[in-house]
């Protein structure tokens, strides 16, 4: 597959534009269904707000890439005691070019759960599970073909220790020679765009939607504001907002559209620590693959990226006590607890405001599992041998031995934490039961004819792993029904 | 045109005396960088956020006009929510920015090469 950034169709002398589907995002959701219709015969144009960064060309998990692939510089909050320190791609292919590339299929009794509750019509475990399949294939999911990195053997070694459940978690990527240092990430810029591409979908990058235009219960374009500052409108037959999580609720309520939009948001809240080794242990510029899954699904263990810069912000509720440790950062990881929570946050559109207001409120359940999850991350660390462990909240005592793990239970607190998550899902769940979903079962808004959703905002909750599998084989599911359903109107 | 200067004349001082204070070797060059890092990602931030911070650094500047640096340092240790999240981003960029640029940046500022010159 041809890599190659596809040719910008819009010129400055344009000021509208008309296509059988407008998909807005070119993520995990917006990709396969760009491609999908477009190999179907649609005439597709795919609008990207970010622009389009060549993979290699921007260090991995560096201030640069927060610049260049990340809304607002990777700075983004979700409002509540505490705040939550969220992150969200904006670049063409989204978060599939800046995320850890780790895979999980959704499991089968989450699938089970979300048909049931939420009752999504023909939703069966087996035919998701065969789409993920194709998935898969597509975007070259593989484990390592070689051994792990150290900061991923320590995870593996402290679960051994502990006899907890551990596994490799596999990941979209090639590996040229077989070398694992020479990982090539196959985000939706090497797979899915170029599929789109090659069947006549046109590909908009640096293009934001400001809103849909409604009528009666059809919207009929897209007002757009290019990389210029130029206002412009495209008009369709069918849309698709594939926005993620935060932006597509927030386009469908600049629209007009508000039930059910915006008030449901899942994340996995995280916390995090710093473990200090005898030896030099880091990788400036990659996660470990294994992941620690004894307490799933409430509760999972991995590595985070751990470069200087990333370690200071692991220190820095510390300061004082802990600072000195940035010293021998190369001998140091950072490794999270996630938690599969049961609180839930909002989206708001604020007239006037160019970007929506997130809100996110924890749950006592929630708060007591950051602080087990955070204990419990903190004896594994021992157990892979750390001398010192460092977990990143306010008034932390460095924990040497067992011995301190109570008083790192006593002390911890989730208001003086660093919560961040970077799963985020749900803000229009699909399924029939009107009390709780925005969509259909197959993404189309309630009350709309021709408004569809097709990414992470779907899911009817957290699934409890790494959610791109799901959202990708959700997707895909969705855009064949509605290929099947809608060919011949076009 | 107008909330560019504006935004660095709030932020930027109250940067700078944290990172003096934090950081007490640290390069004056390093730091004004460091600071001036800080002022351009705040002009990125999401507008709401924006906003808050604003009023924030605002009240901060006046009070920093009024009083001495160390009373400015001493309420960035403060607890209150939003105020302590204002300085808490402060820190946040800035010891990003200056760890991920020069990583072998001693925990006062300094350097054992005084590769920051």
């Amino acid at each position: 597959m041809n890599p190659t950034q596809p040719t910008q169709f819009w010129t400055e002398a344009d000021s509208s534009s008309s296509c059988d589907v407008l998909v807005i995002g070119s993520g995990a959701g917006g990709a396969p269904t760009a491609a999908l219709l477009a190999e179907a015969g649609f005439d597709v144009i795919v609008v990207e707000e970010g622009k389009w960064v060549e993979q290699g060309s921007v260090a991995p998990f560096s201030l640069e890439q927060m610049d260049q692939q990340y809304r607002s510089g990777g700075v983004t909050v979700a409002l509540g005691l505490p705040s939550i320190a969220y992150t969200e791609g904006r670049c063409a292919g989204g978060g599939t070019e800046v995320n850890s590339g780790l895979y999980r299929r959704p499991p089968g009794e989450v699938i089970e759960r979300w048909r049931d509750r939420w009752q999504i019509n023909e939703l069966d475990p087996d035919s998701l599970l065969s789409i993920a399949t194709e998935v898969e294939q597509a975007i070259h999911v593989t484990p390592l073909p070689g051994p792990a990195s150290k900061p991923s053997e320590l995870l593996r070694r402290g679960a051994e220790s502990l006899g907890w459940q551990f596994d490799e978690s596999p990941r979209w990527m090639k590996y040229p020679n077989n070398d694992v240092r020479q990982g090539q990430r196959q985000s939706m810029t090497r797979t899915y765009l170029p599929r789109a591409a090659q069947s006549g979908a046109r590909i908009l990058t640096n293009c934001r939607v400001n809103k849909l235009h409604m009528k009666n219960t059809s919207a009929t374009s897209a007002e757009v504001t290019l990389g210029t500052g130029k206002t412009a409108r495209i008009s369709f037959k069918y849309v698709f907002v594939c926005g993620g999580a935060i932006q597509t609720p927030a386009i469908l309520q600049r629209s007009g559209l508000h039930k059910n939009i915006g008030n449901s948001l899942a994340v996995h809240p995280t916390v995090k620590l710093a473990a200090r080794f005898s030896e030099a242990i880091n990788i400036p510029d990659d996660v470990p693959v294994h992941q620690v899954k004894e307490f799933a699904p409430d509760l999972s263990f991995g590595g985070s990226a751990s470069h200087a810069g990333l370690m200071a912000l692991a220190l820095l509720d510390q300061w004082s006590q802990f600072g000195s440790a940035i010293e021998q950062w190369r001998n140091m990881a950072i490794y999270y607890a996630a938690i599969t929570s049961v609180g839930r946050g909002r989206v708001i559109s604020v007239p006037g405001l160019k970007d929506p207001i997130v809100t996110y409120r924890l749950t006592r359940r929630d708060r007591e599992l950051l602080r087990s999850g955070l204990s419990r991350l903190s004896l594994l660390m021992l157990e892979a041998g750390a001398t010192e462990v460092f977990p990143s909240f306010r008034d932390a005592p460095i924990v040497r031995g067992r011995n301190d793990l109570t008083q790192l239970q006593n002390s911890f607190n989730a208001m003086k934490a660093s919560v961040m998550s970077v799963h985020l899902c749900s803000t229009v769940a699909m399924g029939e039961n009107r009390a709780l979903c925005g969509a259909d079962s197959f993404g189309k808004i309630h009350d709309t004819h021709n408004v569809y959703v097709n990414d992470a905002s779907l899911l009817p909750d957290a699934p409890g792993v790494n959610p791109q599998a799901s959202v990708m084989a959700i997707a895909i599911r969705n855009i064949r029904h509605f290929i099947s359903h809608e060919k011949r109107n076009v | 045109m107008q909330r560019a200067p504006s935004l660095h004349f709030l932020v930027h001082p109250t940067a700078l005396s944290i990172l003096r204070s934090d950081l007490p070797k640290v390069s004056a060059d390093v730091a004004e960088q460091a600071a001036n890092f800080t002022v351009r990602r705040i002009r990125t931030l999401p507008s709401h956020m924006r906003i808050g911070v604003t009023m924030i650094a605002a009240a901060v500047r006046l009070i920093g006009g009024i009083s001495p640096e160390q009373f400015v340092v001493r309420i960035s240790h403060t607890h209150l929510p939003l105020i302590s999240e204002y300085f808490r981003l402060i820190r946040s960029l800035s010891y990003a920015f200056i760890w991920e640029t020069w990583p072998d940046t001693r925990h006062d500022g300094s350097t054992s090469d005084g590769s920051h010159l």
